[in-house]
């Protein structure tokens, strides 16, 4: 069973008297434990769609299914609950706390809501995942003190620690050089392997989007491309 | 509620540290003048009534008031024997008791003449009049001699009088004579402001004999306790005692019942509506006397919450805009906390946590500053004959703050900030996730 339905989804936004579609009508499934890209240039619809698949923004019409539940109707509390218990996020500009240090960072989406994990077993959790991104010695700095790769690790690992199903991540290397950008999305690969966490990023960067196993491109607020790994751009596996 | 969520609010006001010192600042010097006042206002009451207290010689009075013949109404304690025996069966401890006599006369010196309450104490024992009375010139001994006269400097300066010189005293008897005396200045004291102007001390028998009242009785009884605040209480205590004796007394609480502006008048009102045979007596208290006083009080404190109030208003626009300006500054922030998993009223939570410190952190700054000010303020020595004397305590200022009243403002100022910054709150709360996220700074 897909974790992900978009079905005919479409969002437009009011800009002034002007009714601008940015998603014209997406339809597409995403499965458990892929590593998916949503491709496209700017303005084709990335950030919208993957907006909408995590809940912080609400289609115009259609529906977004997330683990086989009909997120139409629910309230804002709800969603927020529901976000904080099965998405993970990482933001194109970090979006760390600044008033936070590394550890409390991470740590920060454990306090919220009522899931409570033994404190050592929390520890551990915590400590974990930052030695997975490498910043064990990093843990009292304050975001300022480190570099682009080094925010967008502590960014990672607070997406990651409540162990979430899903993991949003809107152009995870569009700040970063080209080579934190591969070692970011390795490090986002290499979790997704062994987490079996769903990792869903948009970026335009080619390079990346090769590395996916699932690619949905986009143009203009509309899919143009739909295709897993090992399968044509029409959906039926290929000969490779 | 989130823990964490108190330290991120407390730690953004570190991250503007200009901006959170301009606004506690101004919460601080709200609560620094409030504090002032209120401080100012507890000590007021407290002194006058202190300062009344030594003036008159006592915190409790008793005073009898009888018919003569031709029906005048005369102040006088005939029967002192009974007012002993009550003083000693009311249980009233460490107290000092002052038997007065009072009548208004004109002084009159070489051709000068000037209007004096003559008030008759046993000026050769009388401590009490000792502790507070500073003698510019002449001694007690002299005090101690029959006909001595003790008068203010000013007065001494308006006769131009020295002492050993005779001046005569006209006034009337209990009984409405007209009458003279002859009285010699053993001593010239420094004068208590206008009241202390108007007092002058003689010799208690020599003034009875004079007025006509017979040798061993007096007017009033001034009892001095060791604390102006039991002055209720034991008044209460010695009414009951007399009462229970089948002494005739007037109510205490006749305020209540006619117009009067304050209990005493209330007191001197009934004493003209009736008329009875034999003593009756008054018991009262200092305070009850000075209960125009505690209207001042009353005013102050009101001015104080009122003056609170203005001020916070004006600081409630800045700290409005300041929150209103802090939610755009952080409105990636939000987003972000709202995207994983923080509820709008979590939000909100935050940013009024914000503002309880920040006044919380205000007020208690405003306090230090207050009492260092108090602190300040009464080291400054006033000139005895300073028309504020009166509420000075030991010729200083004083202030006296409740701690309840502290509490109060506090309070007050919490509740202020939070309703000043509850809307930019509530709309930081309100924000979308995508929208905060989008929105570019």
């Amino acid at each position: 069973m897909a974790i992900i339905e978009l079905r005919d989804v479409k969002k437009d936004y009011l800009l002034g008297k002007v009714t601008v579609p940015a998603v014209k009508g997406v339809s597409f499934e995403i499965e458990r434990g892929d590593f998916v890209s949503i491709a496209g240039p700017s303005g084709s619809g990335k950030t919208t769609i993957l907006n909408m698949i995590g809940l912080i923004d609400i289609p115009s019409s259609g529906e977004v299914i997330i683990e086989g539940k009909h997120t139409g109707g629910l309230s804002d509390r709800e969603l927020t609950r529901f976000r904080h218990e099965v998405l993970g996020f990482i933001f194109q500009s970090f979006n760390l706390i600044p008033v936070l240090t590394v550890r409390e960072n991470v740590e920060f989406p454990l306090l919220l809501g009522k899931t409570r994990v033994p404190r050592n077993e929390w520890d551990q959790w915590i400590d974990y995942l930052l030695e997975e991104v490498g910043l064990t010695g990093w843990k009292d700095h304050k975001p300022n003190e480190l570099s682009g790769g080094q925010r967008q690790r502590v960014a990672i690992a607070r997406a990651l620690i409540t162990r979430p199903s899903i993991v949003l991540a809107d152009e995870p290397t569009a700040n970063l050089d080209s080579a934190t950008g591969e070692q970011i999305i390795d490090l986002m690969k290499k979790i997704n392997r062994e987490l079996q966490t769903t990792f869903i990023f948009s970026t335009h960067d080619a390079k990346i989007v090769s590395i996916a196993d699932h690619v949905i491109r986009l143009r203009d607020g509309l899919v143009i491309e739909n295709r897993r790994k090992g399968e044509d751009v029409n959906g039926t596996e290929s000969e490779e | 509620m989130n823990p964490v969520l108190p330290r991120i609010a407390a730690r953004n006001l570190l991250r503007q540290r200009k901006r959170t010192m301009l606004l506690a600042g101004a919460i601080a010097f709200g609560i620094m003048i409030v504090t002032l006042i209120n401080g100012f206002a507890g000590a007021f009451i407290r002194n006058v009534s202190e300062n009344f207290a030594y003036l008159m010689g006592g915190h409790v009075f008793v005073s009898g008031t009888e018919y003569s013949p031709s029906g005048r109404r005369i102040s006088v304690i005939r029967d002192t024997a009974v007012i002993d025996e009550a003083l000693a069966s009311s249980g009233l401890r460490n107290l000092r008791v002052q038997k007065t006599s009072q009548v208004m006369a004109t002084l009159i010196f070489e051709g000068k003449s000037i209007r004096q309450n003559l008030t008759g104490i046993d000026l050769g024992h009388s401590s009490m009049l000792r502790d507070r009375l500073m003698l510019l010139k002449g001694t007690w001994e002299d005090a101690a001699q029959p006909d001595a006269l003790i008068i203010s400097e000013k007065i001494a300066k308006k006769l131009n009088v020295l002492p050993g010189d005779k001046v005569i005293a006209q006034f009337q008897t209990i009984t409405g004579q007209n009458n003279v005396g002859e009285f010699r200045i053993a001593g010239i004291s420094v004068d208590s402001s206008f009241i202390g102007s108007i007092m002058a001390y003689v010799q208690l028998d020599y003034l009875n004999s004079l007025i006509g009242i017979r040798n061993g009785e007096y007017m009033s009884l001034g009892i001095m306790l060791d604390r102006l605040d039991r002055s209720g209480t034991a008044a209460s205590a010695l009414y009951v005692t007399m009462k229970s004796m089948g002494l005739q007394l007037f109510e205490r609480k006749a305020a209540q019942d006619g117009n009067a502006m304050t209990p005493f008048q209330a007191m001197i009102r009934e004493q003209t509506r009736e008329r009875w045979e034999g003593t009756r007596y008054r018991v009262y208290t200092i305070d009850e006397i000075l209960s125009q006083a505690r209207q001042i009080v009353v005013a102050l404190d009101t001015a104080s919450v009122f003056i609170l109030v203005v001020l916070f208003a004006i600081v409630m626009i800045g700290l409005s805009n300041t929150f209103r300006m802090a939610m755009f500054e952080r409105i990636r922030e939000i987003g972000t906390m709202r995207a994983i998993g923080v509820q709008r009223n979590e939000v909100r939570a935050m940013f009024l946590y914000e503002a309880l410190f920040m006044a919380l952190a205000g007020s208690v700054a405003g306090l230090l500053l207050a009492f260092l000010a108090m602190a300040g303020l009464s080291l400054i020595t006033f000139d005895p004959q300073s028309p504020v004397f009166l509420i000075l305590r030991n010729g200083h200022l004083s202030f006296s703050l409740p701690p309840l009243r502290a509490l109060f403002n506090i309070a007050l100022i919490a509740a202020l900030t939070l309703a000043a910054v509850y809307a930019p709150a509530n709309a930081a709360s309100k924000l979308r996730p995508a929208e905060a996220l989008r929105t570019v700074k």
